[in-house]
């Protein structure tokens, strides 16, 4: 079975490189973006299957990034990681066309459930 | 509130619930350093790791401090956008029960039991949030500060005669006096609590013998 391909993207350099660790532990292909254009960049050399993308970036904001990342192709799936009291972002997220969305700090088994659902709806 | 003092409350809170997220961003890491521990824990073979009961159990520790902080700051967080929106719809159930949590150390500190009581159907009023949590902790202090140490406190919206009503009850096995509801009603906190259920466009009174602290509130109020 093929790895899946994710790209994690948050400005917080220490939360996405552990959780990538975590990740490839379970046998993931992971990369990390710390910012809305490193995060695009990937997207159009070395697409992943899905995207795990923060909404509260300095620069492009999370937000703005998944506009860009499904105009440039719809099929990859983005799920969303809001903070507490930020669920309005999720769900304006979800009308843009993302998977799903997680509240901060997340639980590692919600989001591989998260990941998996969102590949399975890609077949 | 006055236009200065809502601009200084809302900058308090703006700051505030800034502050909360970037706590939030430290705890995401400590959770994952904690959990990636875990993990090369479970990938290790069985007894090539000496002290792994020990690890384990540290590692627990990490996780249930983790989670305090996240419930903590998640209140906080609420606690912080209280002033966004004034007037604003407010459930008087939700109110207590925030409350109940923000005021929770400070009942832990006095040794009483602080709970809400919930109403069915809830009570929906348009109000000040800010004004309204502060006339509830307001009206908790004056229960601690003249009752001593001990005892409960429970917080009860409900209707009383088709009006509103946030009660703030007080239980505890020990005899109250008979001067005990004039003892509150004289006190500095007391003549602030009726300040700010003035700006509520309520009224506030007390009732005994167990002293119950009753804040009326208008269904609506303009701002």
């Amino acid at each position: 079975m093929d790895r899946m391909k994710i790209l994690l993207v948050d400005d917080e350099h220490e939360f996405v490189t552990t959780l990538a660790e975590r990740l490839e532990l379970r046998n993931m292909n992971v990369s990390i973006a710390t910012d809305g254009e490193a995060a695009l960049g990937f997207v159009e050399n070395d697409p992943p299957q899905v995207v795990v993308l923060d909404v509260m970036m300095p620069g492009l904001s999370g937000l703005e990034v998944l506009e860009k990342i499904k105009a440039m192709d719809s099929k990859i799936q983005v799920i969303l990681l809001t903070g507490h009291g930020a669920t309005k972002d999720g769900i304006r997220g979800m009308q843009l066309g993302a998977f799903d969305y997680l509240i901060k700090p997340i639980d590692i088994d919600e989001l591989i459930e998260k990941l998996n659902e969102a590949i399975k709806s890609m077949a | 509130m006055n236009h200065l003092t809502r601009k200084e409350v809302a900058f308090f809170g703006k700051i505030t619930a800034g502050i909360t997220h970037e706590i939030k961003n430290v705890l995401a890491i400590i959770q994952e350093s904690s959990g990636l521990m875990e993990d090369i824990l479970g990938v290790t073979e069985d007894g090539t790791f000496p002290h792994k009961d020990k690890f384990i159990k540290s590692v627990n520790r990490i996780h249930r401090q983790i989670q305090r902080g996240i419930d903590i700051t998640s209140r906080l967080n609420r606690f912080a956008h209280t002033p966004d929106h004034c007037p604003a719809s407010l459930d008087l159930n939700e109110i207590a029960e925030q409350m109940v949590l923000l005021a929770s150390r400070f009942a832990r500190l006095k040794n009483v039991v602080l709970e809400s009581s919930p109403s069915d159907p809830p009570l929906i009023i348009k109000s000040d949030p800010v004004s309204l949590e502060m006339a509830l902790f307001e009206s908790i202090e004056i229960l601690f500060n003249i009752t001593g140490s001990g005892g409960k406190i429970t917080l009860s919206p409900r209707k009383i005669q088709d009006t509103c009503v946030l009660g703030v009850g007080y239980e505890n096995t020990v005899f109250f006096e008979e001067d005990f509801l004039t003892k509150i009603s004289s006190t500095e906190r007391w003549a602030s609590l009726q300040e700010i259920m003035a700006r509520l466009g309520g009224t506030v009174k007390v009732f005994g013998p167990a002293p119950e602290i009753l804040l009326h509130l208008p269904e609506s109020i303009d701002v």
